[in-house]
């Protein structure tokens, strides 16, 4: 009788432990990198930011200038627009070792890079 | 003197536009690439699909008709418009949906009722994912698209029809030249199903391939050359095989600008068999020229 009544109380608790893991595992895995990024007097400051591969990436862009800009990258496969005095925030997948470029969309004079090692 | 034939005239002209692109991409080399912005290569191999998905949160509507034009005898025009809405849900997964249009302009082909008509078609979806992803470091991606059509206009003869069709495809691109030249590549799986108003069931399959070539001549401007090879059976499961083709043809995109764009792609057929015909070229299952326009604004 004790064992019948164990046996659905522990199948809960594995399963209970075992979805936090499946949820928590790749949180801690894969915690996202924070990349600060200011655009001021048409310029990204830094222009050429690093990040480790396979972690996903957050990109904090402050827009300090007077007009809105559009944050955009093809090989990132991200854009944002970012009013004037305001900041976004971008979400990046974890991404593999190379170079990614990123641009004003409303300026595409005004780039960046992303470096990921 | 022996004329030169229709293959041979063919080669000497593809020869001769591979030499072009060639000197072409010479002189671009020259140019400073480097500054120009990267190219989403969905769109820049004409018939040929690239893998690019675009960019999460990007939507774009787009009007694409292609036309199909020439059969053994007679006159045929047939064309047939998507009106699409397209979205990236994510960085890695695109979907699209839209009407279809189609336009049919028969008179005096074998085995097809004169007609003059326009009508709406159907509907399609479209899933794609991004399988491989290029880097800086790997010059190749490769997406995977599944593309389900619902048609109420057979797409050759006019004739009111109930088909459905599921084109599979793997669309692969690499980067030659950065921001320069790319070679695009298509896998091709398309198994359909037709319902006629006759109450005949129609299972057919088209199997085959392509690759192209495209040449950023300007930043906003690529122009480049692609070659089709098109199977065609009469079975889903590729066993009953009835003729196949080649086309060759010139591509071009333009980027208007940074949110609107234009392609377009004429495709000749070069070459063709019919399994029982021994006449050149299959002009039964496929057409003698076939040409695409496209524009496209995103937002």
């Amino acid at each position: 009788m004790f064992y019948q009544i164990m046996m659905p109380r522990n199948l809960i608790l594995t399963m209970v432990a075992a979805i936090a893991l499946l949820y928590a595992a790749p949180g801690l895995a894969q915690q996202a990198v924070e990349v600060q990024l200011t655009y001021s007097n048409s310029q990204f400051q830094p222009s050429e930011v690093r990040a480790p591969a396979d972690r996903p990436v957050v990109f904090r862009v402050k827009n300090l200038d007077a007009k809105a800009i559009e944050f955009e990258s093809k090989s990132l496969r991200v854009e944002k627009v970012v009013a004037a005095k305001s900041e976004g925030v971008i979400n990046v997948r974890a991404l593999k070792p190379g170079r990614y470029e990123f641009y004003d969309d409303f300026n595409d004079k005004v780039r960046g890079a992303l470096t990921v090692q | 003197m022996r004329a030169a034939s229709p293959s041979g005239r063919h080669c000497t002209s593809l020869l001769g536009a591979l030499a072009s692109l060639l000197c072409l991409a010479g002189a671009a080399r020259a140019d400073d690439a480097s500054s120009w912005l990267e190219m989403e290569t969905k769109y820049i191999f004409g018939f040929t699909t690239g893998s690019g998905i675009g960019i999460e949160g990007e939507k774009e509507f787009t009007v694409d008709t292609i036309g199909r034009f020439g059969k053994r005898d007679g006159h045929y025009a047939a064309t047939e418009t998507k009106y699409e809405y397209e979205f990236t849900p994510s960085q890695f997964v695109q979907i699209e949906f839209g009407a279809l249009g189609s336009t049919h302009n028969i008179g005096a082909v074998t085995g097809l009722d004169g007609r003059n008509a326009a009508g709406f078609a159907g509907g399609f979806a479209e899933f794609r994912y991004l399988a491989v992803e290029r880097t800086s470091n790997n010059p190749l991606s490769v997406t995977l698209a599944f593309e389900p059509n619902v048609r109420l206009i057979d797409e050759t003869s006019g004739e009111r029809v109930h088909n459905y069709e599921f084109e599979t495809t793997v669309n692969s691109d690499l980067e030659l030249l950065k921001n320069r030249l790319y070679a695009g590549f298509n896998l091709l799986y398309e198994p359909e199903v037709t319902w006629t108003a006759m109450d005949e069931t129609v299972r057919e399959a088209t199997f085959g391939g392509s690759a192209a070539l495209s040449l950023r001549i300007v930043p906003n401007v690529l122009v480049g050359g692609e070659v089709w090879y098109l199977r065609h059976y009469d079975s889903p499961t590729l066993s009953a095989f009835t003729g196949d083709t080649v086309m060759l043809g010139p591509t071009l995109y333009v980027q208007f600008t940074s949110k609107m764009f234009m392609i377009a792609a004429w495709n000749a057929q070069v070459w063709g068999r019919e399994v029982g015909n021994s006449l050149p070229l299959n002009l039964t299952e496929f057409q003698r020229h076939r040409a695409r326009l496209k524009f496209a604004w995103e937002f």
